[in-house]
């Protein structure tokens, strides 16, 4: 129990924290980076609390009653797998929002900034703790908002607005959404939203995989994890989500939120593993993306471009390994998956963090105008070249464990799939990592290698203060820590997280030097063919731009512009149509369908009802107050100027206030005379501003329509009015009995009206008071938007 | 701009009728009233306030934000429905007693009470907002 409290209080102290930035920032002023990583700092302790017993092989799980009618509960779920996300999302926010310190300038909106980072941060280990899928799909989300408004975070930049747009249309338009109907289909199935009590039934899983929707089901899901993860045709959004400021896109599009697919992926691992469908689906999507994303990432030229693409083919090898289990022991495939998701998490956010301080320095991240820097900033030539070389997979660093078991698990998979593939899948796989070693040497050289290109550059570059440094430096210990050391990961986090996905202990040996394996014979051609491909890619880097220019369909992005731009466009027409302007067009179909859902019924209900005996027997006093009010009616449907007719409305509607007072009504009377006061003293300040007289020029037809509808709606009400005036007919009972007899019993009031407000139907009323507060907002943003566009 | 008999009853009238108010919120769950109409009383006192001496002048002395006033009210007005939640009740369910209080009785004294005082702010801040914006653009 008190496990779990430490682990919600880790969900909920970031939004906390995050609301309270604010108001913080008054006293911090342009520290609150501090504040904002001291946060993550108690986060991590938090989740940390929950590590011992998680590494015993107990999991902890905790639920309270949300929505209990549809079987939605608040529950918590911490095993290896989401400790091992949370952990990432916790810990790098520590160093990134301290390396945002120095390289967010004062003059930023930091106070929103560091919000951001902290609503995602909370977002991020809400979403890996949620035990059901509808708690999960509403953390997703929200990673997904909050990661759309830190890519358009420079609002300024048009291309900021796009990529924000494009990430938010993508991820969560396309993806989470689809992904959302995925787990509907897998709650139809097996009549559950609780993640646990489904990966842990194995009957509950023969069900689901012998089931016609098996295959829906695991597409609908895979998509939204696809999507997330920037896999398959999906992957065009990550490299525009580079406008972000580069802290961002190391902690969120490259550590951690982009990881959130994989997670899902590995999460219902024991729900759809071991199926075809599974293997074609989530290996054959990894393999295409992590070749063609490689091959992407070589023609780059903005070196934080370069690391989207290679975020997106590295992504591509994890999601590969999680797809092979189908036809090996699962183990071998996960474990080497899981523990490139860390390394991949460590190494990618040490460089994205070393371009940030390049591009911080030298004022450019372009590739063929930066080059020689080793001199100047010799420290972060030493970073990078950790950071480039572990994900080159150079030994003794910990890209290249995680590399060999994907070399490892390839062959394997290849064996047991027989020929051709015997072949076929480790090439692939070589392929991919000599891509890889291909881009990571280009890192190297186009920075800090080479002649310095003097036209470009600042006359004096110097490796940053060490709060830029010190973060990144830290990543690139656990870089060479994770190599030279693999037993402290894996011991610690990777086998728990293993034994999650697999819901079985595992026992992992991960060492250097593990003797002439195939593994390590493919590693060495990875090196050779990797080197030559470099020498080569001026070459390659012709032919690719010859493609696209004669090829142009061949993007996807061509076709994502081309779908947004049209939905765009005909979304304008479309509202145009209805959106005219003057307000009687909007009130006509209101009022037409208030009479349509009216008339209908009535008339279906049969005429039998309709009432017979019609009693107008009316006092005199009373009848001239009638007269009056049809006085004032017609006048103000005639008089030619505004100011005339609001008089007369409002005349009207004291007349309807006196007409209270006779029924004996006042509370009824009280509001209706001062709602009556308050609305014309506003119409009449609002009429001081617009022409005096009707616009609009008033042909017989449009008159003959407008008296026909005005008609047709008194007469409609006229008989709802005879139908209420009749009493309630059976078998309907009326409910103002029910009110009359048990206001002073159950409220203690004798004022039913009022307790019908504040007790009986308060539910209501809160709702009512909510729409004057939104009709204040209304009205506030209406007067200050026609200021600015005068 | 406005007479100065206008002004001279307005500023024996404003105050009266925000006592009106009040007494309306207060006594509304037994007697006519409540916090709907006391909202929209107070709402029409001030503005008469704001027309009799002019909305820049009567800024000088007394110039409130009002959307605080609503925001409050619905913040109240949520958290007089947790708080029957946070009791183990039902969302918004209210509980009552009667006390009795020498020289002015039995008195019903509703948790209620404290919704309809967010009612009354949200009127209040909401009504006398608009007005004010639509005043004010001159």
């Amino acid at each position: 129990m008190d496990q779990s409290v430490a682990i919600i209080l880790a969900i909920f102290l970031p939004f906390i924290f995050a609301i309270l930035v604010p108001y913080v920032e008054k006293i911090f002023k342009h520290r609150i980076g501090w504040y904002a990583s001291f946060t993550a700092l108690l986060t991590f302790i938090l989740i940390a609390t929950a590590a011992p017993s998680i590494i015993a092989g107990k999991t902890i799980q905790y639920s309270v009653k949300w929505l209990p009618s549809v079987g939605v509960d608040f529950g918590i779920y911490v095993d290896g797998l989401s400790l091992l996300i949370a952990f990432l999302a916790s810990g790098i926010a520590i160093m990134i929002m301290a390396y945002s310190n120095e390289y967010m300038s004062h003059k930023e909106d930091l106070a929103a900034y560091y919000k951001y980072i902290l609503l995602f941060m909370g977002s991020m280990i809400g979403m890996v703790f949620s035990a059901n899928t509808i708690q999960l799909f509403i953390f997703w989300e929200l990673t997904s908002i909050t990661s759309f408004l830190l890519i358009g975070y420079w609002k300024h930049k048009p291309q900021s607005v796009y990529g924000a747009k494009k990430s938010l249309i993508l991820s969560s338009g396309c993806g989470g959404l689809v992904m959302f109907v995925g787990f509907l289909l897998l709650r139809s199935i097996t009549g559950t939203f609780d993640i646990p009590t489904i990966i842990s039934d194995p009957s509950m899983i023969n069900t689901i995989q012998g089931h016609e929707l098996f295959v829906i089901t695991l597409v609908f899901i895979f998509i939204g994890a696809a999507a997330k993860s920037a896999q398959g045709p999906f992957y065009i959004w990550l490299p525009n989500a580079m406008e972000a400021p580069t802290p961002v896109s190391a902690f969120l599009h490259s550590a951690t939120m982009v990881k959130a697919g994989l997670y899902l992926v590995a999460r219902v691992h024991p729900i759809f593993s071991g199926t075809e469908a599974w293997l074609i689906l989530v290996a054959g999507t990894g393999m295409i993306t992590m070749i063609g994303a490689g091959f992407l990432a070589l023609r780059q030229t903005d070196i934080k471009g370069l690391l989207a693409y290679s975020t997106i083919s590295q992504l591509a090898y994890i999601m590969t390994m999680y797809g092979y289990t189908t036809y090996q022991e699962p183990g071998i495939g996960v474990a080497a998956a899981t523990f490139h998701l860390l390394n991949h998490a460590t190494f990618k956010a040490t460089l994205f963090l070393m371009v940030g301080i390049v591009a911080h320095e030298a004022a450019t991240r372009d590739i063929r105008k930066l080059g020689g820097l080793r001199r100047e900033m010799p420290l972060t030539f030493i970073i990078a070249t950790i950071g480039a070389l572990a994900m080159a997979g150079v030994p003794p660093l910990n890209g290249f464990l995680s590399k060999e078991m994907f070399y490892e698990s390839s062959v394997m998979m290849g064996n047991n799939l027989g020929a051709p593939y015997t072949f076929i899948i480790p090439a692939v796989a070589v392929l991919g990592g000599v891509l890889t070693f291909a881009y990571s040497i280009k890192i190297i050289d186009g920075i800090f290698l080479g002649k310095r290109q003097d036209d470009h550059l600042p006359k004096k570059i110097h490796d940053p203060s060490a709060i830029m440094l010190a973060p990144t430096a830290a990543l690139a210990f656990l870089v060479v820590l994770f190599g030279v050391f693999p037993s402290i990961p894996v011991n610690l986090i990777i086998e728990p997280a293993v034994a999650g996905i697999l819901l079985d202990t595992v026992s992992l040996n991960v060492k250097l030097w593990h003797g002439l394996t195939p593994e390590l014979f493919m590693t060495v051609i990875t090196f050779v063919l990797g080197i030559l491909l470099y020498t080569k890619y001026d070459d390659i880097a012709r032919w690719q731009d010859r493609f696209n220019v004669r090829h142009p369909g061949i993007s996807i992005n061509y076709y994502y512009d081309k779908i947004v731009g049209n939905a765009t466009y005909n979304a304008g027409r479309f509202s145009g149509k209805f959106q005219v302007g003057p307000i009687k067009y909007y009130i006509i179909p209101i009022l037409l369908l208030a009479i349509l859902s009216i008339l209908v019924p009535v008339t279906l209900l049969s005429l039998e009802m309709f009432p017979v005996t019609l009693n107008f027997e009316i006092p005199p006093y009373e009848l001239i107050v009638f007269l009056l009010i049809i006085i004032t009616a017609l006048l103000a449907a005639i008089l030619p100027s505004y100011l005339p007719a609001v008089i007369a409305v409002s005349a009207m509607g004291f007349l309807v206030g006196i007409v209270f007072i006779f029924l004996l009504a006042p509370d009824l009377a009280i509001t209706q005379i001062l709602v009556e006061t308050l609305t014309t003293i506003i119409f009449v300040l609002v009429i001081a501003k617009v022409p005096q007289t009707f616009k609009e020029n008033i042909t017989k037809r449009i008159l003959l329509r407008d008296i026909l509808i005005s008609v047709t709606v008194a007469s409609t009400v006229f008989i709802i009015m005879l139908y209420a005036s009749q009493g309630i007919i059976p078998p309907f009972e009326s409910v103002s009995h029910y009110f009359l007899e048990k206001s002073v019993l159950l409220t203690g009031g004798h004022n039913v009206v009022n307790v019908i407000l504040v007790d009986f139907r308060s539910f209501d009323t809160l709702g009512e008071i909510a729409v004057i507060f939104l009709a204040a907002l209304g009205v506030y943003n209406l007067i200050h938007s026609r200021g600015e566009r005068k | 701009m406005t007479t100065l008999i206008t002004r001279t009853i307005t500023k024996i009238c404003v105050p009266l009728c925000v006592f009106f108010s009040i007494s309306l919120l207060l006594t509304g769950h037994d007697k006519p009233g409540g916090g709907f109409i006391g909202g929209v009383m107070f709402a029409a006192s001030i503005s008469l306030l704001y027309i009799s001496f002019g909305l820049e002048d009567s800024k000088k002395y007394f110039n409130p934000d009002w959307s605080r006033y609503f925001s409050i009210g619905l913040l109240l007005a949520t958290l007089a429905g947790l708080g029957s939640v946070f009791a183990g009740y039902k969302f918004l369910r209210s509980a009552f007693t009667f006390v009795n209080i020498p020289l002015i009785g039995e008195l019903e004294i509703s948790s209620a009470i404290v919704f309809d005082i967010g009612v009354y702010l949200v009127v209040i801040g909401g009504l006398l907002f608009i007005f004010k914006k639509v005043g004010d653009d001159q």
